[in-house]
Formats: structure tokens, sequence, C-alpha cells
């Protein structure tokens, strides 16, 4: 059995002459918290509903647990779905509309698992409440709950925390944390930080393209490169870069030096602690180490 | 399970009462007048009678002549079915076919954002990674036809008793039979409306485009009937009126199964072709 949850082949999607999505290629790994990424109108949305099902890729292929989601019916079970900007259809009590999508998704316990779902998004009190009158944040964490219910073995999550307010918002990242390894999830989000955070890997995209996708390691080099902030003293360069391992030293401003190293061939912690040892000798005072760079200096760069 | 809950949410809202209140006073509006108009005509020609010196026998036969003749308009001059309708309270049958004229338009009123209505603000995303786009649909068309289906029987039921009340020689046994004849002739008929209602809804993502396109079409069936029933034998475009689904209704009331069999077939055929239409265009779009 195949360990991807997704993978995607050359998937394009015109809409008329507008390309929204131009032979994008990725995978994700079963049991990973995956993110999409990106600026506002580079296919984000446009990936995420053609993995739901909810478009037809017009070139490529894709496979969302084994299964293509143009099949009728072939997600089923299989995928609970948070899209972005579906209203939750009016007339319905929360509580009754859940159980009847739990019912539909043929749950045993549909009670249960709505309950469930509503209490791990912290909307139990929504439970009698008209869709129609829940507020933003709240119709946004109803719509949660049901794509938690039944524990769905991927689980697909468009802006799952826009809008919601910080506490909300952060029980919201610690559900997602809480299904890493057993659920896969993938996370499409504007927030770099939240989903440095929370991603094993991501697929960065631009303009429609796949700008790089990789593990977090990957993306934020945090195998390959580190920083360190100089409180006091005078950095050889040359010595840095001659010590073993080091591929490329240089100050990034006045108080930072970058190092690059291979990190096939040398473990990062090695490496780190030759260095630091080195200007440790020289007199040289240092305030803090940091691998990598921050997802969004990465990002920023791409794009 | 679609059908059950679609149902469910259709009569716990306001619009399934809304439109019986519509329903019921546009039949009681008609029931009234055609009733009134009915007894001044009665009144006329008994007053001619009276004028002339005809006696109440001649009132008798002038009356039941003009039943007649409105019955042959309404019947089309079909003997087996004039005969069968022939205890029926003339209003009754005037109001079932006036009320059947209207009929598709009060259907695409009651079900023109059936799809679209889930469409434009992407609702149906939530329930397509649950169930198969065929089965929504399927679910969707079976709950606004059980709504009609109930609707229509009050309504029925409601201008039986009062044409009962107002005629005391229309049996109970030829009510309930009668009842259950138009009943069953609706039914057939405002199928293939609801399978075009959902045709229509599946087509635009605006409920509101949705139904003036039904209007439109409804409109285009209409004038199809109208100008291949005008036209001479010989031309073409009398081949027009049986694409019309209404050209079909003239015989739901005949006593003769064939006849009935006929119109009911062409009424379901229309309904199967709105309904894989309407399947077709739901299956290949985007949400």
């Amino acid at each position: 059995m195949s360990d991807l949850a997704i993978q995607l082949t050359n998937v394009s999607k015109h809409f008329g002459p507008k390309v929204a999505v131009n032979k994008v290629n990725f995978q994700v790994q079963k049991g990973d918290v995956f993110g999409l990424i990106g600026p506002n109108g580079a296919g984000k949305t446009t990936t995420f509903s053609m993995m739901c099902g909810y478009l037809f890729p017009s070139e490529g292929s894709l496979q969302v647990m084994g299964v293509s989601p143009s099949t009728p019916g072939a997600l089923k079970g299989r995928v609970g779905a948070l899209p972005q900007d579906a209203v939750l259809p009016p007339g319905w009590e929360v509580g009754a509309l859940l159980m009847y999508w739990a019912r539909l998704s043929d749950l045993t316990q549909p009670e249960h698992e709505a309950r469930g779902a509503l209490e791990k998004v912290g909307l139990m009190e929504a439970w009698k409440v008209q869709t129609q009158a829940l507020s933003h944040g709240m119709a946004k964490r109803a719509a949660m709950a049901q794509a938690l219910m039944g524990r769905p073995p991927l689980v697909l999550l468009d802006e799952p925390t826009a809008g919601l307010d910080p506490r909300i918002a952060a029980q919201v990242r610690q559900v997602i944390k809480d299904m890493k390894g057993t659920q896969t999830v993938v996370v499409s989000s504007h927030n770099l930080q939240e989903l440095e955070e929370l991603c094993d890997a991501a697929a960065i995209l631009d303009k429609g393209s796949l700008a790089q996708a990789g593990t977090m390691s990957e993306l934020t080099g945090q195998g390959a490169e580190f920083r360190v902030q100089i409180a006091r003293g005078d950095v050889i360069i040359p010595e840095i870069t001659s010590l073993t391992g080091v591929t490329d030293a240089r100050m990034e401003g006045p108080d930072v030096l970058r190092v690059r190293f291979d990190g096939q061939a040398h473990k990062a912690e090695e490496v780190i602690s030759r260095t630091v040892g080195h200007l440790l000798q020289h007199q040289v005072l240092i305030l803090g180490v940091s691998r990598g760079r921050r997802l969004e200096d990465r990002v920023l760069q791409l794009l | 399970m679609i059908w059950a809950a679609e149902l469910r949410r259709a009569v716990r809202s306001g619009r399934a009462i809304v439109l019986l209140g519509l329903y019921s006073m546009f039949s009681a509006l008609v029931l009234l007048v055609v009733g009134f108009v009915t007894r001044e005509l009665q009144a006329q020609v008994n007053a001619k009678l009276a004028e002339s010196g005809g006696d109440s026998e001649m009132a008798t036969q002038a009356a039941e002549q003009m039943r007649q003749g409105v019955l042959g308009f309404l019947a089309s001059n079909d003997a087996a079915m004039m005969e069968a309708l022939a205890k029926v309270p003339i209003v009754v049958l005037i109001v079932f076919k006036i009320t059947l004229f209207f009929l598709p338009a009060y259907i695409a009123l009651m079900g023109f954002d059936q799809v679209s209505g889930e469409v434009g603000p992407r609702s149906m995303r939530y329930l397509t990674v649950r169930a198969r786009r065929s089965s929504v649909l399927l679910g969707k068309f079976l709950s606004q036809a059980t709504l009609l289906v109930g609707l229509v029987l009050v309504i029925d039921l409601a201008i039986f008793v009062y044409a009962r009340i107002l005629n005391d020689d229309f049996a109970f046994a030829t009510l309930v039979l009668n009842l259950l004849k138009f009943w069953s002739a609706t039914i057939v008929f405002s199928l293939a409306y609801v399978a075009l209602t959902t045709l229509c809804s599946s087509l635009f993502r605006s409920p509101a485009v949705s139904l003036v396109f039904n209007f439109i079409l409804l409109f285009v069936f209409w004038l199809m009937d109208s100008v291949g029933r005008a036209v001479s034998e010989e031309n073409l475009l009398r081949f027009l009126r049986f694409l019309s689904p209404s050209y079909y209704s003239a015989n739901l009331l005949h006593p003769k199964l064939a006849e009935f069999a006929v119109s009911g077939a062409a009424y379901a055929a229309f309904a199967a072709v709105f309904l894989f239409g309407a399947y077709g265009v739901l299956r290949a779009r985007d949400l």
C-alpha cells in the first residue's frame, strides 16, 4: 500500500483563458501535516478544491488516498474538508446539521461524533443555534467540526484559522497538532509562522506554479545553514570557512554570521558546535544561534 | 437520506407555508371567479328564458346544454372523457384546468434555488465529499416532488370539499374517486416540471438567473404548444406541440388506460430527460 496520501502529477486548471494552476507536481506523505503556501492568487484554493473533488483538473492526474477525487463518491469516508468560503446551509440548527452530515458519511454514532467534533473546536454552546445566526468565527468552527467528524484519514483545511480570535486559533492549531501522525492533514494558509509551527512539509505556490516543495527542514534550510548573532568581537570569515563541513560563511549585517554547511556529510550539531567553539576561542561573544531561516524569509526569497 | 433531510428542512421553513398560502389563495380566487361567472351566466339564461315564456324544464335543458358545451371544450369533445367527467361539478374542472396551467410557474417558484442556491454559496461542497452528486440531485428532486404532492393534495381536497358543499348531487364516492384521479393526474403532470426546475437550477450558480431561465423555458414550451396547435396540419411547425409537455395534459383525466398511459409516458419521458440533463450538468461542473 502506498505511503502517499496525495499525489499531484502535472496538474493544471484553466478557467477559460486564465491558468489558475500550471503543471503542479507534489506529494503528501501519509501522517504528515502538509502546508500549502502562497500569496493571494497563487492557486492554493484551486489546488485544494481539486483535491476535494470540487473542481476537476483540466490536465494531469490527481490521486487522493489512492483514488481520483473526480470519481463519484470516491472520497466518502476518506476525506474531511473545510472549504474556505463555503457558506453553511441556512435553516439548520448546528447540531442537527452535523448529525445529518455524519449520517451521510455513514458514521455509526452521528450525535456522538457531532458533539465530539464541536467540543474539539470549542463550540458546544452552538448546538441549538441556527446556522444563519452564527458569527463568522463560529461558522468557521462549525465548518471545521464537520471536517473532523469520524476522524477521516485525510483532513483538508483551507485557511482554518483565518478570522478566528487568537485563543480559538491556538485551539484549532492544537487540534491539528493532535492529528499529526495518525491522520494526514493539508493546511492552506497565509500565516507562515503558523505553518512553520504545524507542518512537516509544504508546497510553495506562486502564480499557479510550484515554486518549491519539500520537508520543512528542506524549505527552511535547517539541515544546511545556521546563524550566529554576534554580541562583540571580530569574526574572521576565512577561518570559519576553513572549518570542517562549512561550505560558506558571511556576515548578514554587522551582527549576524550566516554559515552554510554540507548537511549530507556532517551533522548540524557538530558543525554548529565546532563553529561556536572557534568563535569563543577567538574572544567572540555570542548572543544566540538559530538553525535555518524562518519560513517567511524563504517564501519571500522565492516569490 | 438527503430526500428526508431536505424535505424536513423545506417543511420547517417558512417557504412551504408561504407557497401553500399562495397556491391556496390563487385556487380560491379562481374558484370564486369561476363560480361567480357560472352563476351569472345561469341567471342570465334563466332570465332570457323567462322573457321568452320558457318553463323550468327549458331552463334545465339550457343549463345542461351550457354544461355540455363547457365540458366538451375542456375535454376536447372526447365522448369517453366527457362521459367520465359528467358527474364532476364543472367548476372543479375549470379550476383544475386553470391551476394546471399555472402549476409549472408555481413549481418554478418552489424549487428554483434547490441546486443553484447551494452551488452559488458553495454549501454543496459540504455534501459532495459525503455523497455522490447524483444522490444529492435525486434527493433534492424527490424532496421537491414530495412537498408538491402534499401541497397539491391539500388544495385538491379543499376544492372538492367546496364543490361538494355547493353541489348536493356530487356524491361522496364520486368525490373520493375523482379526487384520487385528479390528484394522480396532477402528480404525473407536475413531476416533469419539478424535473425541469431541477434542470434549470442546476444550470446556473445564481438562483435568480435559474428562476428567470425557468420562466423563459415555460413560456417557450407554451409557445410551442400554442403554435403547434394553431398552424394547419400541412405545416411542419405543427410538430412543435409534441415537444411541449403541456400538449400531453389533455388526456391525463382520460378514462381509457391507453390514452392516459400515453400521456403518463410522455411526462415520464420529459421528467427523465430533464433529470438526466440536470445530472449531466451537475456531474461535469465545478462546484
